[in-house]
């Protein structure tokens, strides 16, 4: 095995942000034709080495080598390391919403007649060559916008394969997906592998996809590397091990089985009507959660569970609700988040940049925002006291930061996660829901955060869980509600309850 | 931090021989590099100085004259004011073009009532309130809840207030002479109260604001040491405040060497001191830059978004009501020519003063501070003998490019500890010097590599090899600190207490 050519190798590479060094002399290699992971904690530097290796950071910002196919690379910008067939695939996916399919593929590198104008044509042709590639059939007319984030990632593969790609780097590209498009992006990569030589290297928090599909790994741990390990020595335990440093049994801690109590919240044939869709994004939902429980909401993507949510938490998106909402067996008319706040729910949204955080804001002002009147004195704000319940969630939740004046932009996305939560913590709800709660987090603070929730339900909180990971779903409620097309699909108690049923209920409805 | 334990554990042994730095040269040093740290929070100052010192030179000094300086003062204040309103749009991501007729039209209002129809004047001035509040209300709901643009909204309040402000003046100029208006424009606090032709309020307020600007930093470093933030170096914290006191005494000096405070300059320090508590302290003032910083974040954090957008409109409303007062008091007239511009300079004000037009970030000091390097510069070209004041708006449109660049290459800068990079220049010059020789010698290895056609690749490899290990000499000592330096911790705070 060990005489396989070295398709990339990045030497001692060193790159320091103020007061965070964030590599710290790491040496990787990949072999060429091999689907190589890197995983690691949040913060430990994973994205930081991609984005060196693109040249999104260049060449003088970090220290050490990037060789690839036996050349020293100094890549000052994406360009240079596109134009080497090194392309990345960053969490943000760099479509553009409102272009159609076939020009998102060739939109930067676009095929030219006489090198002026676009040759249409033949942009259509080459495109429809790419997506079949990536096994993508959709209308190659409409707009990216209006597809799931499954198929926009698949989008992003052909355009990359139409850049005439060697190396593919993918940054979590599974986060946001569920079970079924990540097992198709999974068995897509293994095709580029075996039938394009196409190496790729690939972050991911998901330890199951490393089992599936790595050929090897690097862990990485605080800005240096632990262990790079063979097909052969890949286990989830072992990584867990290295990632941590310290053993998780089961990543779902125990907690006492649900004994009952009184409703809190519940929908009375809801439904909601968005008027910018002109369609019902929810239909018919009458769904309870009582004191103490942890209700799960599974479906696939764009199913209707996020809608739920927000027609719930104050209505946000102006949906025009029909139905009703009870909370303690009275009606509510929840006209905005803040009457929503005032009831005692909290949202952790699924999308923590857009609707989630103030990323030019530091870590204190992001999580008192919600409860300004908690750290306030009529109408002035307390900054002794922001300054402690910063100090406070940081600890607790361990967030990874050179101080609570850090300012967002500059935390990794498992940390920026956390000070969302710890946002609605800090509101002191009665009731969370939690919309997709653990996406681009490792599996420590996977575990934290499942301890956090346990003992939230031990204060006697009531939880609703949004999540496209059936594991966590299954090992985390109490009861699981599936949700297929806006409308209600099934209804499991935690002992009837299984993947396959599940998954049945949400394609079948 | 891993980069300090590092670069420490390699001088231990050198520490010994290390001399301290020269007292002296260490406080330039500290004070330059506390500079470059925050070359943003100055920049603005820095032009403000330069600009005066331009046009003292180019006036043969009268620019700086007590007299003068009052003038520009008062010049300044109703886009001051204005531009304080502005920096709370431009900080939610929005922009009012309707200000400048608006506040014209409101001054023509109040003293067309009082000169012309002979109504009271606290009438009209509530009146007058009343629809800027309602203007403000209606600005607000149409850019947050209908979600029409605010460049739209305001392009048409500023044609339908030009139209008002037209038919209120009837197109001809009417002159204030109700003692109210002649006591704002052209007034001053206590005028008379002088002693050997320095005014005693002017010099007893500089006096009050001196104390009060030191006790409150101090009170700030107390709070910090509470917060467990880093305060500034003793020293660094002493210039800071003698460089202060001495502005303000200048100030203070000048208006008092004048006629005193005007109380055109009185109420615009009013405004400033409510905004700059409003926004940096209250809740009302979180929200607004909440809403800027991410308006869906914002939402769904239970602020009501639309509200906060229709709260600043009327905020700016009010303000445009007390400048546009200030103006025609000034001039002594209400005039259809006037407030042409006005909502330009605001704009650009604030803009100078670092705000961002991608929302969320603004201070009302800083943008007050663009007003004034603004308006100094008709003032200066008119005292500059043989000028072309015609020039007044290519250099205004220079200083608002050269500003906002100077903002955006600004944004990354790093700190740097000029006192640690002299030890760590002396600890690592050695090493620096051998990672010199050893890169020209791979330079040339490679160089004859390549001249006998040999496989460069390990040649390659060792000229990396060179330049990583210069590059992380020259990075050890570019974050060098001076603590690491040192062999007990700089004393930060000798004489505040540590419990609360
Ligand atoms: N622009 C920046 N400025 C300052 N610090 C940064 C910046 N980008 C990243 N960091 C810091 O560098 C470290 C590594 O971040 P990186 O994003 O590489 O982590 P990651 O391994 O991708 O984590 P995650 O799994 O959470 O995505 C973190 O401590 C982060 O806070
Ligand atoms: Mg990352």
């Amino acid at each position: 095995m060990s005489e396989n050519k070295k398709i990339l190798v990045m030497r001692s590479i060193t790159k320091t942000f103020p007061g965070v060094k964030a590599l710290d002399n790491v040496n990787i290699h990949v072999d060429e034709g091999e689907i190589h992971f890197i995983v690691g904690e949040n913060g430990a530097g994973k994205s930081t080495l991609m984005k060196v290796l693109s040249g999104i950071y260049s060449h003088g910002n970090y220290s050490g080598d990037i060789v690839f196919n036996d050349e020293i690379q100094h890549f000052n910008s994406i360009k240079n390391s596109v134009n080497k067939g090194i392309v990345i695939i960053n969490q943000e996916l760099a479509l553009f919403p409102d272009l159609s399919v076939y020009e998102n593929v060739f939109v930067g590198h676009e095929i030219t007649k006489n090198s002026a104008f676009v040759n249409w044509v033949e942009t259509k042709n080459q495109a429809k060559k790419y997506l079949d590639m990536v096994g993508l059939k959709v209308d190659m007319d409409q707009n990216v916008r209006t597809l799931g984030v499954g198929k926009q990632q698949l989008i992003e593969i052909a355009k990359a394969l139409s850049q005439d790609v060697k190396l593919l780097i993918l940054d979590e590209p599974t986060a946001a997906l569920n079970e079924n498009d990540s097992e198709n992006l999974l068995n897509l990569l293994v095709e580029l592998k075996k039938k394009k030589d196409i190496t790729s290297i690939m972050i991911s928090h998901k330890l199951k996809e490393v089992e599936a599909i790595a050929d090897s790994v690097t862990i990485i741990r605080d800005g240096k590397v632990i262990i790079r390990m063979d097909r052969s020595e890949i286990n989830q335990n072992e990584i867990i091990k290295h990632m941590v440093g310290r053993e998780i049994d089961n990543i779902f801690p125990k907690r006492p089985k649900y004994k009952g109590g009184e409703v809190v919240l519940e929908s009375v044939h809801l439904s909601s009507f968005d008027s910018s869709l002109n369609r019902y994004v929810l239909n018919d939902i009458n769904i309870t959660l009582k004191k103490g429980e942890v209700v799960g909401l599974a479906g696939l993507m764009g199913a209707g569970r996020t809608e739920l949510a927000h027609s719930i938490f104050g209505n946000v998106k102006k949906y025009k609700l029909t139905g009703a909402l009870m909370i303690n067996g009275k009606q509510v008319h929840l006209n905005h988040p803040h009457d929503a706040i005032s009831k005692g729910l909290s949202y952790v949204s699924e999308d923590r940049k857009k609707d989630g955080l103030i990323l030019i804001d530091d870590i204190g002002q992001n999580i008192c925002v919600s409860s300004l009147k908690k750290i306030s004195n009529r109408g002035f704000i307390n900054f002794f006291k922001q300054a402690f319940f910063a100090d406070k969630y940081v600890k607790d939740l361990s967030i990874k930061t050179p101080s609570i004046y850090q300012k967002l932009n500059n935390l990794s996305g498992g940390n920026q996660q956390k000070v969302q939560i710890s946002k609605w913590l800090f509101a002191e709800p009665k009731i969370l829901i939690l919309d997709e709660p653990t996406r681009g987090i490792d599996v420590g603070a996977k575990y934290e955060i499942y301890t956090i929730i346990n003992d939230l339900i031990d204060k006697g909180m009531s939880i609703i869980i949004i999540s496209s990971e059936l594991p966590e779903i299954l090992g985390m409620c109490d009861r699981i509600y599936v949700i297929a097309e806006g409308k209600q699909a099934g209804e499991f108690d935690i002992d009837e309850a299984t993947p396959e049923k599940i998954m049945h209920s949400a394609t079948t409805a | 931090m891993t980069q300090k334990n590092v670069s420490s554990s390699a001088n231990n042994n050198e520490k010994e021989s290390l001399k301290p730095i020269n007292p002296i040269l260490r406080y330039f040093y500290a004070i330059i590099s506390m500079f470059r740290t925050n070359i943003r929070d100055y920049g603005m100052f820095i032009a403000l100085i330069v600009i005066f010192i331009l046009f003292t030179i180019s006036s043969n000094g009268i620019f700086l004259t007590p007299r003068n300086f009052s003038n520009l003062l008062d010049q300044t204040a109703y886009v001051a004011v204005l531009a304080i309103g502005m920096t709370l749009v431009i900080v939610t991501r929005q922009i009012d073009l309707s200000v400048g007729f608006l506040s014209a039209f409101l001054g023509a209002y109040v003293i067309v009532a009082v000169q012309v129809y002979g109504e009271n004047l606290f009438l009209a001035i509530s009146v007058a309130l009343l629809i800027t509040t309602f203007v403000g209300i209606i600005k607000g709901y149409l850019i947050a809840n209908v979600k029409v643009p605010s460049f739209v909204v305001t392009l048409a309040g500023m044609f339908i207030f030009k139209g008002f402000l037209m038919i209120r003046t009837d197109n001809t100029t009417i002159t204030t002479t109700h003692p109210f208006f002649q006591a704002i424009g052209k007034g001053y606090l206590f005028r008379g109260f002088t002693i050997g032709g320095y005014n005693i309020v002017a010099l007893g307020i500089g006096v009050l604001l001196i104390f009060l600007l030191v006790f409150t930093s101090i009170m700030r470093r107390r709070k910090n040491q509470q917060l467990g933030v880093q305060n500034e170096e003793r020293q660094i914290y002493l210039t800071k405040q003698i460089l202060t006191i001495f502005v303000l005494a200048v100030l203070a000096y000048n208006l008092a060497a004048y006629n005193g405070i005007s109380y055109l300059f009185l109420i615009t320090l009013v405004v400033l001191v409510i905004y700059f508590i409003f926004t940096t302290k209250s809740t009302l003032g979180r929200r607004i830059y909440a809403v800027g910083g991410n308006p869906e974040a914002a939402e769904l954090s239970g602020i009501k978004v639309s509200n906060t957008l229709i709260i600043v409109f009327i905020s700016m409303g009010i303000l445009s009501l007390i400048a546009g007062l200030m103006y025609a008091t000034k001039v002594q007239n209400t005039s259809p020519q006037h407030g042409v511009s006005w909502e330009l300079y605001a704009i650009a004000a604030t803009f100078i003063g670092g705000a961002s037009a991608g929302g969320g970030v603004g201070k009302v000091v800083n943008s007050v501070i663009g007003a004034i390097v603004i308006m100094s510069i008709p003032n200066g070209l008119a005292l500059t003998p043989d000028s072309n004041a015609n020039i007044e708006p290519i250099i205004l449109g220079s200083i608002l490019l050269l500003a906002v660049i100077f903002d955006i290459y600004t944004r990354n800068v790093r700190p740097v500890d000029l006192v640690g990079m002299y030890y760590a220049k002396k600890v690592h010059g050695e090493e620096l010097k051998k990672a010199k020789a050893d890169l020209s010698a791979a330079k040339a290895a490679l160089h004859k590599a390549k001249a006998n056609g040999e496989k460069l690749i390990d040649y390659e490899y060792a000229l990396t090899n060179a330049q990583t290990s210069i590059s992380k000499i020259k990075n050890m000592i570019r974050i060098a600190q001076e603590e690491e330096f040192m062999d007990h911790k700089i004393d930060n705070d000798p004489y505040i207490p540590d419990e609360l």
